[in-house]
């Protein structure tokens, strides 16, 4: 029984159905053609993140530049405009007069004597 | 790092032998010719397409691809099913003992019931371990030995029936 179980398996796998050659071939050239462009689309990936990291380092210290020039620009530009027409103050003016430092007013000089706040009147005939 | 490891990982580096061990299979599923050829390429095809959802810590590379044949073949339309057939005795000296062996073999493994096709296409076409069927049918080891040890029985009946095939001789079994 055993020797003829055996015997099963072994015609079993022994005629076990084979591809065609052309299949075989055809698969194989396949898969090396899979796996060429594979090797090929990562090529392409790794020059494409290469160029890709450069443009961005320069756009980023292109960016850079341009915002320091835009910068002093603008300084430059807020320098002609206040010596063009200088700085206008208003001497006298109703806020000025409100909001402006107060003038000093002069004190009078009191007359502290003591005594003389209850001193006769002066005699006027 | 678990890309870095499928990265690593090429399941098609050595075709030949996936090869010729999925057509194995699809033929001792649906018999041999251009319907398994095609099931073949297909899965070769699907294979290639998704080379990167291979995970080595699921299994080998065959179990992977059987795996994929066997959805493509559920997956066929019914009209692709093959009747084998044996040819008549008389005609069988035209033809050499090995491709008649091979031909009663696989009508007779076409006969059997689908679940018992798949078992003895898992077993002797893609040349699995019982451990690896069980792992792609989700059974345990014990009860895909006893199924296959059944398959056997009614494959050896139906061989029987069919009367015995020519007698292959011993030195050219592989």
């Amino acid at each position: 029984m055993r020797h003829k179980r055996t015997n099963l398996e072994t015609e079993l796998r022994a005629n076990r159905p084979e591809p065609s050659r052309e299949l075989v071939h055809r698969l194989e050239g396949r898969v090396r053609e899979g796996r060429r462009s594979r090797a090929g689309s990562f090529r392409v990936a790794f020059a494409g993140a290469l160029a890709a990291g450069v443009l961005a380092a320069l756009a980023s210290v292109g960016g850079l530049g341009y915002a320091a020039t835009a910068t002093g620009d603008a300084v430059d530009q807020a320098k002609q405009a206040v010596r063009a027409h200088g700085v206008l103050v208003v001497h006298k003016s109703p806020s000025r007069d409100q909001y402006g430092p107060k003038a000093k007013k002069k004190k009078k000089a009191k007359k502290k004597a003591k005594g003389r706040r209850f001193a006769r009147p002066p005699f006027t005939g | 790092m678990k890309e870095a490891r499928l990265l690593r990982v090429d399941p098609l580096r050595n075709p030949e032998p996936l090869i010729r061990r999925v057509y194995g299979y699809v033929a001792y599923r649906i018999g041999d010719g251009p319907d398994a050829e095609d099931i073949t390429s297909e899965t070769f095809e699907r294979a290639l397409r998704y080379k990167k959802s291979f995970d080595p810590q699921k299994g080998e590379p065959l179990a992977w691809l059987i795996g994929i044949a066997r959805r493509l073949i559920e997956g066929r339309p019914a009209t692709l099913e093959l009747a084998i057939e044996v040819p008549d005795r008389a005609d069988a000296g035209d033809l050499e003992d090995d491709t008649l062996r091979r031909l009663a073999l696989t009508s007779a493994v076409s006969h059997l019931e689908p679940r018992d096709r798949d078992l003895i296409a898992l077993r002797y076409g893609a040349d699995l371990t019982a451990r690896q069927i069980a792992e792609e049918l989700d059974l345990r080891t014990n009860a895909v030995e006893v199924a296959l040890h059944r398959a056997l029985g009614k494959l050896r009946a139906t061989i029987g029936e069919q009367g015995d095939p020519p007698v292959r001789k011993q030195g050219t079994a592989r």
